[in-house]
């Protein structure tokens, strides 16, 4: 029926497409698309004496983000940058390695169990993210076990917690983004074919051999699906690194958050911003490809 | 492999019950458990500014969620609809508000806002701007669950609906919205967890007359972790588990559906 329209249908099937898609498409156009694009300009405005952007455009803010202030050139900017970069990349690797077993294991097990199992993964994402950062906040807490464990073996010294610190942060991100490599890649374990595992061994290849030729290409969508879920919010979390990283562990978000606070540089903030709408663009493109290579099931990636 | 499965769950479910513990704790420690008591709740259903924000964040989370329920269905239906169709750019436009991290999303919504507050003196910083706000980043989810149900149904169905002679009206009230049902539920559930859970965007689109339960919290935690928040956060937390077990319920009924 919907093919037959699609055919035949001529304008009145565009408008059939128009009517249900337009209040969604006009939402999320003006609410959402509109801001992203006014805050892109802001970034190439002048900070006026209130922290408000004002003409004429310039590229200060790109310059100030780049480390040249009224005091000369200092790299704390960069470090930022790099630091966030560091902390996603770490938490991306470490989110694969443990998503990856965990989604073949719930791929494995009887068919009634699954949507159970995806769903015990999935829950705790839907509890707020700053209650989630509380929970481990009271785990890395001094005088806890953690912490006591952590002393104990020479990791940190007695009665300070394991937060804040880059640690924390790191556990925060792959605690906050597990779900996000799991649903994806479950999706593709549970559509593998396992004759390409036998071919191999009938090869005569090790287990390895065998995950490398016969398990590994055929998962890659969904492997890059999950690193751009992944990867892009990390880069740009706010929540996590301010309250687990504490003032010696700034992360980009937080840099762009306190410019439309309390220091009050929208400019600035913007430029800053502008790193993550670029990587966000970059990612949505990665995921239109991979969405045509996964076809019509790009949806199970919720 | 059931070792690691066993570990991660450990892991998930931790943070989440040592939150829970803690608010029964008699003392004001997160290092250790005393005695069970319930004074932290006490407290917290005797501060009105609590109230008040619990109330503001109801508010929302239904709201936004019933508007975000009938547009995002609209939307997953169209997509599946036109599916045969170039429609890269939509898809684009439904992952755009799903993977933008929510500070930009945030904030870019926070300048967008106070710009049209002063140009138009509408759209002043409050409910109503976070409402906006959260109905943009929950219709897309809402449309990929509604887009994945349909995708799972034989296609043959729609053709039965027109060899019947089921008008376009009949059919999507036939055949349609009764088949969307358990998807549209779950969406509608999915969208208020999803309110409830979002922190970033609402703290930069709301307004001083609008503080919700997670702003409450986070001003509070500047000051330290408390057993009051532990507390708060349990009963956020239990309203989470609550829309999960309904969801589930809902999966299982269909799935039986579907068998029989």
């Amino acid at each position: 029926m919907a093919k037959a329209r699609a055919r035949t249908g001529g304008w009145s099937a565009i408008w059939h497409l128009l009517g249900l898609v337009a209040p969604g498409v006009i939402w999320i156009v003006v609410f959402l698309v509109a801001p992203a694009a006014y805050l892109m300009t802001i970034a190439f405005m002048t900070n006026g004496s209130y922290g408000l952007p004002e003409m004429p455009l310039t590229l200060a803010a790109f310059k100030q983000l780049a480390g040249y202030g009224f005091l000369g050139w200092s790299p704390a900017n960069l470090y930022v940058v790099g630091r966030t970069l560091a902390q996603t990349v770490l938490a991306t690797a470490a989110v694969i390695l443990i998503a990856y077993p965990v989604a073949f294991y719930i791929s494995r097990a009887p068919a009634r169990l699954r949507p159970l199992m995806l769903l015990l993964v999935v829950v705790p994402s839907w509890t707020n993210q700053v209650i989630r950062a509380i929970g481990w906040m009271n785990i890395l807490a001094p005088g806890t076990p953690m912490a006591d464990l952590a002393a104990a073996l020479g990791f940190i010294s007695p009665h300070l917690g394991l937060y804040p610190s880059q640690f924390a942060v790191a556990l925060g991100l792959v605690y906050n983004f597990l779900p996000f490599m799991v649903l994806p890649l479950y999706a593709v374990f549970e559509r593998l074919d396992t004759a390409q595992i036998d071919a191999a061994r009938d090869l005569g290849a090790g287990t390895w051999d065998a995950f490398r030729h016969g398990v590994l290409p055929q998962t890659l969508p969904g492997l890059a699906a999950g690193t751009v879920l992944v990867a892009i919010p990390a880069f740009g979390m706010y929540v996590i690194p301010e309250l687990l990283g504490g003032g010696k562990n700034l992360m980009l978000g937080s840099l762009v958050a306190r410019q439309f606070a309390a220091a009050s540089n929208w400019p600035f903030g913007a430029a800053a911003a502008l790193i993550m709408i670029v990587a966000t663009l970059v990612g949505l493109m990665v995921l239109r490809r991979l969405g045509r290579r996964l076809g019509g099931d790009s949806g199970v990636m919720l | 492999m059931r070792v690691i499965w066993y570990a991660v769950l450990v892991m998930l479910y931790a943070p989440l019950a040592v939150v829970v513990l803690y608010s029964f704790n008699s003392v004001n420690s997160s290092a250790e458990f005393v005695d069970v008591s319930l004074r932290w709740y006490r407290a917290l259903f005797a501060d009105d500014s609590i109230l008040s924000a619990a109330w503001n964040s109801a508010v929302l989370a239904l709201v936004s969620s019933v508007i975000a329920t009938a547009v995002g269905t609209a939307m997953g239906y169209g997509l599946y609809a036109h599916r045969d169709r170039r429609l890269g750019w939509l898809i684009a436009l439904i992952y755009l508000p799903i993977i933008m991290p929510d500070i930009v999303y945030g904030i870019a919504q926070l300048s967008f806002f106070s710009r049209l507050a002063s140009a138009t003196g509408a759209f002043d910083l409050g409910l109503g701007t976070m409402i906006i706000a959260h109905v943009s980043f929950q219709a897309p989810f809402v449309a990929l669950l509604v887009y994945s149900r349909l995708v799972g149904l034989d296609p043959r169905l729609f053709d039965a609906c027109s060899d019947l002679y089921a008008g376009a009206w009949q059919r999507a009230r036939f055949f349609i919205l009764p088949t969307l049902q358990p998807a549209i539920v779950a969406g509608f559930f999915l969208a208020l967890t999803l309110s409830i859970d979002d922190f970033v965007i609402s703290y930069f689109t709301s307004g001083p007359e609008s503080v919700t339960l997670p702003i409450f919290i986070w001003s509070a935690i500047k000051r330290g972790v408390s057993p009051e928040i532990n507390a708060i956060a349990t009963l956020m937390i239990g309203t989470v588990f609550a829309a999960a077990a309904i969801t589930l319920a809902f999966q299982y009924v269909r799935a039986r559906r579907i068998a029989s």
